[in-house]
């Protein structure tokens, strides 16, 4: 049994390989979102999404979530970008959390994101290749996907986000401005997403 | 979820100390007694003058220039991602938990250093089950464990050393760490200048660090942990009660030796942004490892430009093991070198080895043919290899130590001439026989060494003084041979006599002689053979035998060709009085060999070579008496015998037995160092002397150098100790060491090596930034001038400095 999920999984994964690809069309999915509403990211075609694994148990996202990343969603959001989080943790991990804690903790922690989508199962986190907390992709008005990689370029749980170079920002900024993502991938940091 | 909690994660009590046993026994690593370098340097002028005649002599190491570009891209690589942080800033509202799941303390090995130690601090870790923490790369997710010290001035630290981490489930997200336990091992190099700072001279100081982890289980905590230790300054180093246990986690470290060579090369163009990549690992012949599991775990990719996935698979390989890997491009070019931790599982143990590798562009086509190891040579081909040893075997023939045997050969050719060219054919193959009987033999010694497990080095067997003063002796006896004191008559004068067995007496003469040519070609071979020898040490036991054949066959090559052509004899001399002269004159060169012999005993026996010259002076006696009295004699020949042999046997007894005491090595080799660089005083190497001049940003360059190495002392003595390098080496400040191999200690055979090279001289010379490895200067040509290799030198030292 264990055998077949983890075979199931790396099938999945091999796929995820070739669907998350710098260029090519994101790959499209449909979510529940914490508040029951249904999330497609295929409706937001025409606006730049980005979309982040999340587990604010993890210091690397506690860490942005003690209000740095919550002021990038705000400015961006005032562009017009749309920001998803996705959370892949599984429901037996201490982290999980349910719908009614993901709200308490949307308002505690102040969030300004489009959406906190359900993904207990891990099925868009796999689909993504989605392995850390966090884990930022960034799709552009067309669709493609344009931006895999870290937050920034400060691989630390600890101090302010602020003083590091937000690849987040930049790449939404060039967008914005008609011009190519310089920084198109880097090395995702953080905790292992917990499937 | 409780999100509001507000706990401290990290504990801030300094652990428990573990105390000092203030009679731990003294540990051989930290002891600090120096290891003189013996012995004087051979009259190198005359041996120039002898090599002179050998000017069209131009092979050199093809492969150095490339080896030192590829050093250069290695210590690029070698950049870790910087970032040293201090953790703990506001960590109080974190909300995960209370504790942290992960015990530091800090051992040291010593309880009592001196100054100019290194010892080792242990940044031991215990995680509750279940929990883990992370090697130098954490792998997809995760954060390599940081260690800040603070330590009193005058101490510093090297870098972590890692112990062989573990890949860590879940399988999606694969990161590398340590699970229940871990020692991070870090030198410390107690600085000499505590000795003269009275402030801190000879009293206990406390170590301090600050230790900081990420440790996970369902979820993750950072955390960090102050840690202390005590450390008494003091005369005499002690190790402590901890020693034992640092030591045991020493052997969980990345191996050194190189039983295996690795390669790395693309299997395939790359997809996007992925591209399959193979490391494969050859085992080195003799070793007996049998490999059940390999993996590969990549080190920290510089500039985190690409990463090194995961995933591994296993790809079927001939030749030794082949693991598949991806590498997934962020942006720039694909890597050239990739650098990582193979892991090795096989007879019951786990086995890391440090590499960094050049991608080759495809599969190399002759993989059986390569050396590319750890410091990734660049592949040499077997014929190349093959030509080398045919002329360096051709080459030996005019060397000093053989020239007169193969002149003696020259003549007796002249004399026999005129006689049946058939025997002198026959004669010819014997002769080549004997030489080659004696290169085959000479190939399963060091086959066998290398199946015992050792390492094999040309010229290691002067190491071996008993060879050193049994060789002395036969030179000297082929000196007065010449020198026509005596004459040999192989198979003694009943055969001499028996006419119908001359032709037997002749075979077995040729024969002999094959073997006198290989033997005295021995001390001359190294300079000459190097790069062939190198190649031959590294390879199976069937390239061992075919280079190993091949210089003999080199050497036997003009006697065989003459032999087979005696019409070629009609551009010699003509035979007369001046063959006479002309053997004396070749006594000469045989006597230099004799020196410089002897100048290699010294360094084995000290003082006491005095009585290995009255022996040899014996040994001369005996043979004028035995050649005068016994061979020439008319009259009571027995007597002359009697003496002949009695004076042998008194003079072994007396010179060599009693007062040489040649089986046994001096107890204290003579501490004279060979010349100072400037002010830069010469101190022996060893290991830790290297790590704790780079700890102390020093430059360092170590000289492997030994009294019989002629390059050594015609070369590379003169260009350390010309004006320039020594000004430069003072300039800089650099730290030289020298590494004597005289008498073939097994730790610097090993550490040649190490960087592939068949012996002396070996300079290396590490970079100033201590991340960067040694940097292996080209090999010199015996017949380079110290001035063009002063200017290597010079070059090397000033990429070191940047």
């Amino acid at each position: 049994m264990k055998k077949t999920i983890a075979l199931f999984a790396a099938t999945l994964l091999a796929t995820a390989t070739f669907a998350v690809e710098i260029g090519k069309p994101a790959p499209d999915f449909t979510g529940t979102d914490i508040n029951g509403k249904t999330v497609k990211l295929a409706d937001y075609k025409g606006k730049i999404v980005v979309i982040e694994s999340y587990n604010s148990d993890c210091p690397f996202c506690h860490n942005q979530y003690k209000g740095a990343v919550q002021e990038l969603q705000k400015e961006l959001a005032a562009k017009g970008v749309v920001w998803l989080l996705v959370n892949s943790v599984n429901a037996k991990n201490s982290s999980h959390r349910t719908p009614e804690q993901a709200q308490k903790e949307w308002t505690a922690l102040k969030i300004n994101a489009t959406a906190w989508i359900d993904d207990t199962a891990g099925t868009i986190g796999r689909l993504y290749d989605m392995r850390t907390t966090p884990h930022v992709f960034i799709v552009a008005a067309d669709g493609t996907l344009v931006y895999n990689g870290a937050m920034d370029d400060r691989p630390q749980p600890f101090g302010d986000p602020r003083t590091a170079k937000n690849y987040v920002r930049n790449a939404v900024d060039e967008l914005l401005a008609g011009k190519p993502v310089t920084v198109s991938q880097t090395k995702p940091y953080g905790c292992s997403v917990h499937y | 979820m409780n999100n509001s909690a507000h706990m401290p994660v990290c504990g801030d009590e300094p652990s428990p100390l573990r105390l000092r046993s203030p009679d731990a026994a003294d540990h051989p690593l930290f002891s600090n007694r120096p290891a003189g370098f013996a012995g004087g340097i051979l009259n190198t002028n005359i041996l120039k003058k002898i090599f002179h005649f050998e000017r069209f002599w131009g092979i050199e190491r093809l492969t150095t220039m490339r080896l030192t570009a590829f050093i250069l891209c290695v210590v690029l690589l070698g950049l870790q991602r910087s970032g040293a942080q201090v953790a703990g800033d506001d960590l109080g509202s974190f909300t995960a938990s209370a504790k942290h799941h992960t015990q530091v303390t800090l051992l040291l090995s010593a309880a009592d250093a001196r100054p100019g130690d290194t010892i080792y601090a242990g940044v031991d870790m215990k995680m509750e089950p279940a929990w883990h923490t992370y090697w130098k790369n954490p792998g997809d997710a995760g954060q390599a464990t940081k260690i800040e010290w603070q330590l009193p001035p005058g101490i510093s630290a090297g870098e972590i050393q890692w112990p062989l981490p573990s890949k860590l489930p879940p399988a999606e997200v694969t990161t590398y760490g340590y699970e229940d336990e871990v020692m991070l091992i870090v030198p410390l190099t107690i600085g000499t200048s505590l000795k003269t700072n009275s402030n801190l001279a000879m009293g206990q100081v406390e170590l301090k660090a600050k230790v900081s982890w990420l440790e996970c289980k369902e979820t993750c905590i950072p955390a960090d942990q102050a840690v202390a230790a005590k450390l008494n300054i003091a005369a005499e180093t002690k190790t402590s009660s901890d020693a034992a246990l640092i030591q045991s986690w020493k052997t969980k470290l990345p191996r050194t030796d190189n039983i295996f060579s690795f390669q790395a090369w693309w299997e395939k163009p790359a997809t996007g942004d992925t591209r399959p990549l193979i490391v494969q690992g050859q085992q080195m012949p003799g070793d007996t490892l049998l490999v059940d599991k390999s993996e590969f775990f990549p080190a920290p990719a510089p500039n985190e430009q690409f990463e090194i996935q995961s995933a591994t698979e296993k790809v079927p390989d001939a030749a030794g093991f082949a693991l598949r890997k991806t590498v997934k491009k962020f942006s720039g070019d694909w890597p050239k070198e990739i650098s990582g931790l193979v892991v090795v599982e096989g007879n019951g143990q786990r086995s890391g080895f440090d590499v960094t590798l050049p991608v080759g562009p495809t599969a190399p086509a002759a993989k059986t043919t390569s050396t590319a190891a750890p410091t990734g040579e660049v592949p040499v081909s077997l014929w190349q290899m093959l030509l080398y040893a045919f002329i360096g075997g051709l080459i030996l023939n005019i060397m000093p130590c053989v020239l007169p045997v193969i002149a003696l050969k020259i003549l007796g050719f002249v004399s026999e001439a005129r006689s049946d060219p058939r025997r002198i054919r026959n004669l010819g193959f014997v002769y080549a026989l004997g030489v080659i009987v004696s290169f085959l033999a000479f190939a399963g010694i060091i086959i066998g060494i290398k199946a015992a497990g050792h390492y094999a080095g040309w010229g290691i067997q002067f190491g071996n003084p008993i060879f050193v003063v049994c060789l002395t002796t036969l030179v000297t006896l082929v000196t007065l041979n010449l020198f026509g004191v005596f004459e040999v008559v192989l198979g003694g004068g009943a055969l001499n006599a028996a006419g119908e067995l001359a032709s037997r007496s002749g075979a077995s003469g040729a024969f002999f002689n094959g073997l006198l040519a290989t033997i005295l070609a021995t001390p001359c071979s190294a300079p000459f053979l190097t790069p062939a020898l190198g190649f031959a040490f590294a390879q199976s036991p069937a390239v061992i035998v075919a280079i190993f054949l091949t210089i003999g066959l080199g050497l036997a090559s003009p006697y065989v060709l003459l032999s087979c052509n005696p019409a070629l004899l009609k551009f010699l001399p003509k035979p007369g009085a001046w063959m006479e002269k002309f053997k004396i004159a070749m006594g000469f060169p045989m006597l230099a060999t004799v020196l410089w012999l002897f100048n290699v005993a010294a360094a084995d026996y000290g003082s006491r070579v005095f009585w290995l010259g009255i022996f040899l002076v014996i040994v001369a006696f005996a043979a004028w008496v035995f050649g005068e009295f016994f061979q020439r004699g008319r009259q009571r020949r027995g007597l002359a015998l009697g003496i002949t042999i009695g004076l042998l046997v008194c003079g072994y007894a007396y010179a060599l037995e009693s007062h040489l005491r040649w089986r046994e090595l001096a107890t204290e080799p003579d501490a004279k160092t060979p010349g100072a660089a400037g002010d830069n005083a010469w101190q022996p190497w060893s290991p830790e002397a290297v790590d704790r001049a780079r700890a102390a940003g020093k430059i360092v360059l170590v000289d492997f150098t030994a009294t019989w190495c002629v390059t050594c002392n015609a070369v590379v003595k003169p260009a350390l100790e010309s004006d320039d390098v020594a000004k430069k080496l003072k300039d800089l400040g650099v730290v030289v060491l020298l590494a004597d191999y005289t008498l073939t200690p097994p730790a610097i055979t090993a550490e040649i090596a190490r960087y592939h090279s068949a012996g002396v001289p070996m300079v290396l010379v590490y970079p100033k930034n201590s991340t960067e490895p040694a940097m292996v200067l080209p090999q010199p040509s015996p017949l380079q001038l110290p001035t063009s290799y002063g200017r290597v030198i010079l070059e090397a030292l000033d990429r070191a400095a940047k």
